[in-house]
């Protein structure tokens, strides 16, 4: 009788180990919270306060911009972030005078052109940090608004090739196909380009 | 699939048909029996895989071997540990290894003697001034890592191949 209580007492310990391990091994310590979709455009045009719908629609926008899929590479400081839960890069990588890596530690040694998932590896052909001045991490939502209006801190760029960036830019765009290991930004760059078209038709207000 | 060609220590090797998945690594070591280049973290945290890659132009770099497809060498030319040797002679850095007791358990050493070859070939075409030596010398041998002996007498090694050809190395 013992032997029998022992045994459903560790298949059901078992159980419970194996349920509470899932949601850390397959999707991360940070991401079983974190958005999925986007908002349309339209579900904001409710909102009768021109600025109000304009900022609101960049909230919704900055679902994307302040996922990891993006803040890793516009970190606060010079070494990049790494997963969905944003540690430090390893091995201990610097951007370098031109965001693509050191001299000796050049980003293209290990980050190809394309996911190289056998070995958990993300690539890209253009795979580097974005400028010191970009930086998104620890931003609010009003703070990344601001830094994308200022040509000084978005590349010299007007709103309409901001939107276009967003929107086409292939770098971007792996923010929705990151490789085995790693969740999708939320929703599509599609989406998020129509938001940021709309959030600049309505005003390009900031959050507060 | 896809067919690949390769140069490996100045040898041709391919077209060979080689899966997207297979790593660089594992085409070294399971394919062509190259086994001096090791496989350490599989996250290219070690470099204890990295070989040499010459590039077109006549400079050189070390690439990590774990985390790369093997496609994405193709048409390319590299050296691997066993091409430094020639004739049956070690080179100047690998007879400086051994004078130093550079390396015990000897797992990253096929890592630090690419790069530190690749750090002469580099001095050799844009030499540095003395004083900035040793900062070159740990740039260039930063990120492998080594468990055993540690980071000294690698540097050391290093140091003392290029302080005996100062002209050649040093501006």
């Amino acid at each position: 009788m013992n032997s029998v209580k022992q045994t459903a007492n560790r298949t059901a310990l078992c159980a419970l180990l194996i349920v509470a391990l899932i949601p850390i091994s397959v999707t991360g310590v940070n991401s079983a919270d974190a958005p999925t979709t986007l908002a349309a455009p339209d579900s904001f045009s409710n909102l009768s306060d021109p600025a109000a719908q304009s900022a609101a629609l960049f909230t919704e926008a900055d679902k994307v911009l302040s996922s990891p899929r993006c803040v890793n590479c516009h970190p606060a400081g010079d070494r990049p972030l790494q997963g969905d839960a944003q540690r430090l890069h390893q091995p201990p990588v610097a951007r370098g005078s031109d965001g693509f890596g050191t001299a000796a530690m050049r980003c293209s040694m290990c980050h190809q052109d394309a996911n190289f998932d056998p070995a958990g590896m993300p690539g890209h052909a253009h795979w580097h940090l974005a400028p010191r001045e970009m930086a998104w991490q620890n931003k609010t939502a009003g703070e990344i608004c601001a830094q994308l209006k200022d040509p000084a801190r978005n590349g010299g760029r007007s709103l309409d090739d901001v939107a276009t960036h967003i929107a086409t830019d292939s770098l971007v765009g792996w923010a929705w196909a990151p490789g085995f290991g790693r969740a999708s930004a939320p929703g599509t760059q599609a989406q998020l380009g129509a938001l940021i078209k709309a959030w600049i038709q309505t005003g390009s207000v900031c959050p507060q | 699939m896809n067919a690949m060609s390769v140069t490996i220590n100045g040898k041709a090797y391919g077209p060979i048909e080689v899966r997207d998945e297979l790593s660089m690594n594992d085409f070294l070591r399971e394919y062509l029996g190259l086994t001096g280049t090791k496989f350490g973290c599989g996250r290219a945290q070690c470099l204890s895989c990295a070989v040499i890659v010459d590039n077109p132009d006549g400079t050189s770099e070390t690439s990590p071997t774990c985390v790369i497809p093997a496609a994405s060498f193709a048409g390319k030319s590299i050296r691997t540990v066993e091409g430094h040797a020639q004739n049956g002679q070690l080179s100047v850095l690998q007879k400086a290894f051994i004078e130093h007791f550079s390396f015990q358990c000897g797992y990253c050493t096929a890592g630090f003697l690419n790069e530190g070859q690749v750090l002469l070939e580099r001095l050799a075409k844009t030499q540095v001034p003395r004083a900035d030596l040793d900062k070159t010398i740990l740039e260039a041998l930063d990120g492998h890592l080594c468990r055993c002996t540690g980071y000294v007498k690698y540097h050391e090694a290093v140091r003392d191949v290029i302080l005996s050809d100062p002209k050649r190395y040093l501006s």
